[in-house]
């Protein structure tokens, strides 16, 4: 765990109405390790999702720079930073995101599809990816078939199909009941602790902060205290 | 854009088109209605063009009227002109008239009416008074004293609002025609005709072999008529009676017109005022459905963008899918028109002016299934560009 896979130094994201300023983060700055599963957390509105939002290269800060493996991802082109998510990061969100036209299957293995692999080799990675997940058995299911919970795993699954650097999760159990919660910070932690799966993880709950190997306090947009 | 790009638009397009069928069937009903709702009235309007132009065509003129010089009263050697003319291959039909006026009365009723002397056998090829004779019987070569009156100069066949002048007479009855040479014959009445034109339906038909023993001239006539295989090929067989020798007026039907002309050039810019009226009404229904239906896929393009799909991607997948909306809806559309149209052949519109068969030109065709394709593409494209250039966070989460 020595390797630095995202180093932000000073990062600002301010949002303009008119004359009104809102500085949503104020000069944050932040190392993470590969292999860290770390947690933001802080108060509603205090700024946690906004910087999973600019270490996930979902939105561009205003000032700062932020490096992911090496690279100044601030100041590539959207192109790139869209081909960069594509292969190097994955994303699981608090609503699960999932596509309703497409199946399990299908949601998971777009995106390796995307990437040109072919079509043996990325039904069998994203079907390999449901299992793992415990979605064997619903793979031909589409999202509205499925519980939140299955949701959410099946979004998970297609974080992870690519095998990203980096895996992004944004309250990903705020919307799941207390087993499908523990289920799904279970299978991070597991996730984490075999592959050495780096995981960036906003969360409200406290207890799930404590799986995580370092919390990152976040308050009016500046870090507040940190703790591993 | 390479060959798995396009694999992914593919696959995307299609996926979305077969999870939303009731939203591909409404977008594809509502293009195939504008189509239909364009095309029709524009076809009825065209059908209604073109039987007034029949009308004329096959009452008055023929394809081709031949008709004397300035300074001659009649066509000399009539029989002869006609008889080389139908030798002419794919001519159907060569028929010579002669036309005149006489004063018909009947009862207490006297009546100026114009009169064609025909050879009737001749005349079937070229006029449809021969299949237009709603009462009675057609002219036969051997009919003497006999003749064919339109319903327009029949009292029983006129609009009671109908202040013109006419006869109470039917099949069967004589009536007494005064000509201009103060002959008097009576004629009984073999059959009466309605070809649905206001042009020929005023008129009566008698043998030519009448004419002569009235006006005591034979082989002449005011005109000949040819008539074609189709339209639009008048100047091939012009040149070819010219090579007969023929030295009289050849006109086109075109050219013979007059008022039908300007009427139907007002109905043709009518037409297309109305049709562009309605090609941009299609134009803006289409594209607020398409527009309405791709906004809310805003959240889908945030997230596929998102999770690393290519912008020109999902552009790529939202264009094929208009493409195949459009073309969908253009071809019910083009169906749908074929079979009204192949429904009115059977049982034409009963006008007025007669029996009218909507026409659907290739012309007007393209040009609204063109339209409306694009306007299926600029309403999937302009707002899933924009969809795809927005924030990922706003695309997905709204604002």
């Amino acid at each position: 765990m020595n390797k630095v896979i995202i180093s932000a130094k000073k990062v600002e994201r301010i949002y303009s109405n008119g004359i009104v300023r809102t500085y949503a983060l104020k000069d944050v700055s932040v190392d993470i390790q590969q292999g860290e599963f770390v947690a933001i957390m802080g108060p509603s509105g205090s700024g946690k999702s906004t910087l999973l939002h600019q270490l996930g290269l979902l939105d561009n800060p205003t000032n700062g720079s932020i490096l992911i493996d090496g690279e100044d991802v601030v100041q590539l082109s959207d192109d790139t930073r869209t081909r960069f998510r594509l292969e190097k990061l994955g994303y699981v969100f608090q609503s699960y995101n999932l596509i309703p036209e497409l199946t399990a299957l299908e949601n998971v293995y777009i995106t390796p599809m995307a990437r040109g692999m072919p079509e043996e080799e990325y039904t069998a990675k994203a079907k390999e990816m449901l299992t793992k997940v415990g979605l064997g058995d619903r793979m031909d299911h589409y999202p509205s078939e499925l519980s939140g919970g299955q949701q959410q795993r099946v979004s998970i699954a297609r974080a992870l199909v690519n095998k990203p650097k980096i895996l992004f999760a944004d309250e990903p159990t705020a919307n799941l009941d207390s087993d499908s919660s523990a289920d799904t910070i279970r299978l991070f932690r597991q996730l984490n602790k075999e592959i050495g799966q780096t995981i960036v993880m906003v969360t409200h709950e406290e207890n799930e902060g404590k799986q995580a190997d370092r919390i990152i306090w976040i308050k009016d947009g500046i870090i507040d205290k940190a703790k591993k | 854009m390479n060959k798995n790009d396009l694999k992914v638009i593919s696959f995307l397009a299609y996926k979305n088109i077969s999870k939303s069928k009731a939203t591909f069937f409404v977008i594809v009903a509502v293009m195939a209605m504008s189509f239909l709702s364009i095309t029709f009235f524009a076809a009825i309007i065209d059908g209604l063009g073109y039987e007034f132009e029949e009308g004329m065509i096959r009452g008055l003129t023929g394809h081709l009227m031949i008709e004397p010089s300035a300074d001659s009263r009649y066509l000399e050697n009539a029989d002869s002109m006609v008889g080389k003319i139908k030798k002419i291959p794919e001519v159907v039909g060569v028929s010579k008239r002669v036309e005149a006026s006489a004063v018909a009365t009947h009862k207490t009723i006297q009546l100026g009416v114009p009169i064609f002397f025909v050879n009737p056998d001749d005349e079937r090829q070229v006029s449809r008074f021969s299949e237009s004779v709603v009462l009675g019987d057609y002219l036969s070569r051997k009919d003497n004293a006999e003749l064919i009156i339109g319903t327009d100069l029949v009292e029983a066949y006129t609009r009671e609002d109908d202040a013109k002048k006419s006869l109470d007479v039917t099949v069967g009855d004589t009536i007494q025609l005064s000509f201009s040479n103060g002959m008097v014959k009576e004629y009984k009445i073999k059959g009466i005709f309605k070809t649905g034109s206001q042009f020929s339906d005023n008129n009566i038909l008698i043998n030519y072999d009448d004419y002569e023993d009235i006006f005591h001239e034979s082989d002449v006539a005011s005109a000949i008529l040819v008539a074609l295989p189709s339209r639009g090929r008048e100047e091939e067989f012009t040149r070819k009676i010219i090579d007969l020798g023929v030295t009289d007026q050849i006109n086109p039907w075109q050219s013979k017109m007059g008022k039908v002309k300007q009427f139907i050039g007002s109905l043709q810019i009518t037409n297309t005022i109305t049709g562009v009226v309605g090609l941009f009404t299609a134009f803006a229904t289409i594209y607020i459905i398409i527009f309405i239906n791709v906004t809310n896929k805003r959240k889908q393009i945030g997230i596929l963008k998102a999770v690393g799909i290519k912008k020109e991607i999902i552009l790529g997948s939202y264009v094929l899918q208009s493409l195949i909306y459009g073309v969908a809806g253009v071809v019910i559309g083009i169906i749908a028109m074929q079979g009204l149209i192949a429904l009115l052949t059977v049982y034409p519109l009963s006008m007025p002016i007669g029996n009218v068969v909507p026409i659907l030109t290739t012309n007007r065709l393209v040009t609204t299934a063109i339209t409306l394709i694009l306007a299926s593409i600029v309403a999937w494209f302009f707002p899933s560009k924009k969809a795809a250039n927005d924030n990922i966070l706003e695309a997905i989460f709204g604002g």
